[in-house]
């Protein structure tokens, strides 16, 4: 399916995988913020990232859980990074030229001191 | 050539990996209790677990997600985080149940300390895990398990009432039984169909599929595997319930510890059938620890989008390697603190199985969508199989809690 295509939006998007351009996973879809006006046509304007996009999702008491865990950070990737969409959501760009991959690059970085096989 | 050798292989690792810690008891009190009179709920579990096992490594191959990624979608995010936490939490509790039993199997073959060896134990696995890649780690565990065969071997030397052995395969319901002892076949039944059907199967399977980088040309391995690794796995279970039928009901031994079932293999095979019941026993445990400790960090990783895998190196995905070896610390903290490990088989087997109805609907949505799989949906067979099997999970999930507590854990 290529971006421009219309879409079931929040069954074909929402909680899809996210791959950058080099194959690496980039975290989930968690939410779409949607663009447009009263009467006319609405635009996916970007991909939401991060436990943050989990308010208005879940109940309130879980969000809540979720936010004492994990933190309430949002990433906005815009629609224009998005290359096609399957079981998964492809990017035309690297991950964190879009802001993804924050955390897992420190950690990353904390394991390359450490010796592995 | 090379595809035959791969098909054998994984069937070899398939049978090998079978069995673990709550098969091997759930089948030795099944038969020291029941005779033959349960045989069918491992042979229907069987076909549900091929079933499942064949759907999810299809779904692998076709859409190159495992099952958790796929059933947050499919369930919706807070379900979805229900689900999650409910299946970390069985398979870090599968985990140190894996690892209890791989301590008392130690225990008998050297004596030590059985804490020591729960330690020992953790600690190699985890320096396995890191150093080796997946498929040998698969395939060390799986192939070395296949000592379990001395069970199998143990069966035909005691030479069954193979008549009555047949009957156990049909399905039945003892009423001529009193109503305790009925209520205890009931929790039997559910238990055995967990154990089998433990949602940390499909999770592994799939992300598996997943580590291998299977493509379409795969899926007659991962059939073959699913329904013949799985169906010949299945019969050293059926093994050890039969060998405690013929050698522990008599004797009114009940099989508590898990020990006496390697007696199984001593008493018709002597010290060296003891000793490969043992080893077998160390081997295959350890496998699903090795299992389920991933399992656990499968699941997380695939539900939050993280890098995973342990195609990769550990510092390629940091999080996901994080996250394993916390498992393995958890499981080893919760037999530091006494809980004995058949307490937990219990409480891994009750948990899973209320956990399975999450696991299993999203999978047979996804291999049932076309947008995804194409031309590999779902054929008529395993869409039937896989709906009638679903509803079998359901009710036996509905009565696992109920039938745990009225029997006290089977001990009524």
């Amino acid at each position: 399916m290529k971006p421009d295509a219309s879409l079931k939006l929040l069954a074909e998007v929402r909680d899809l995988q996210i791959v950058d351009r080099d194959g690496r996973n980039c975290g989930v879809c968690d939410d779409i913020e949607l663009d447009g006006k009263p009467g006319g046509p609405l635009r996916i304007k970007s991909l939401l990232v991060g436990p943050g996009a989990y308010e208005g999702r879940i109940p309130k008491w879980l969000f809540w859980l979720v936010k004492r865990i994990s933190g309430s950070r949002v990433t906005k990737v815009p629609w224009s990074a998005v290359d096609k969409i399957s079981a998964r959501i492809f990017l035309n760009v690297p991950g964190e030229k879009v802001g993804l991959r924050v955390v897992e690059n420190r950690w990353v970085r904390r394991f390359e001191k450490v010796p592995t096989s | 050539m090379g595809g035959l050798i791969e098909i054998t292989l994984g069937i070899m690792t398939a049978v090998g990996g079978f069995v673990d810690v709550s098969e091997l008891v759930f089948a030795a009190q099944a038969g020291s209790r029941f005779v033959f009179s349960l045989i069918w709920v491992f042979a229907i579990s069987t076909v549900a677990i091929a079933v499942f096992g064949e759907m999810s490594g299809r779904v692998a191959a076709i859409t190159k997600q495992p099952v958790f990624n796929l059933m947050r979608q499919r369930l919706d995010l807070g379900p979805g985080i229900v689900a999650l936490i409910a299946s970390v939490v069985t398979s870090i509790i599968t985990c140190s149940a894996e690892i209890g039993g791989t301590a008392m199997a130690l225990k008998y073959l050297t004596g030590l300390p059985y804490s020591l060896l729960a330690g020992l134990t953790t600690l190699a696995l985890v320096g396995i895990i890191w150093a080796l890649p997946f498929k040998w780690i698969e395939r060390l565990f799986g192939l070395l398990g296949l000592l379990m065969i001395v069970f199998a071997i143990a069966t035909v030397k005691i030479h069954p009432d193979w008549g009555g052995v047949a009957r156990g395969f049909i399905p039945q319901a003892p009423v001529s039984l009193p109503l305790k002892d009925l209520v205890t076949y009931g929790y039997f039944v559910v238990a055995i169909m967990s154990a089998v059907l433990f949602p940390y199967e499909t999770y592994f399977y799939s992300s598996g599929g997943v580590e291998e980088q299977w493509k379409p040309k795969d899926l007659m391995v991962n059939r073959m595997v699913a329904i013949v690794g799985f169906g010949l796995g299945s019969l050293l279970a059926i093994a050890v319930l039969i060998n405690a039928a013929v050698l522990f009901r008599p004797e009114h031994v009940d099989p508590a510890i898990i020990g006496t079932s390697a007696l199984e293999a001593a008493i018709p095979i002597g010290k060296t059938g003891l000793l490969l019941a043992l080893l077998g026993m160390v081997f295959a445990f350890s496998g699903a620890a090795v299992e389920t400790g991933l399992s656990s960090a499968y699941s997380l990783a695939q539900f939050l989008g993280w890098e995973w895998g342990r195609y990769k190196k550990p510092h390629e995905a940091p999080r996901f390697t994080i996250a394993w070896i916390a498992a393995f610390a958890l499981a080893f903290a919760i037999l530091l603190t006494g809980i004995k490990p058949l307490d937990l088989v219990e409480w891994a087997v009750v948990l899973s199985i209320v956990v399975l109805p999450a696991t299993y609907l999203p999978l047979i949505l996804i291999a049932n969508d076309r947008k995804y799989m194409n031309q590999h949906v779902n054929g008529p067979v395993s869409n039937t199989l896989g709906w009638v099997f679903y509803v079998m999970i359901c009710l036996a999930a509905a009565a696992a809690l109920p039938l745990y507590f009225v029997t006290q854990g089977g001990k009524l």
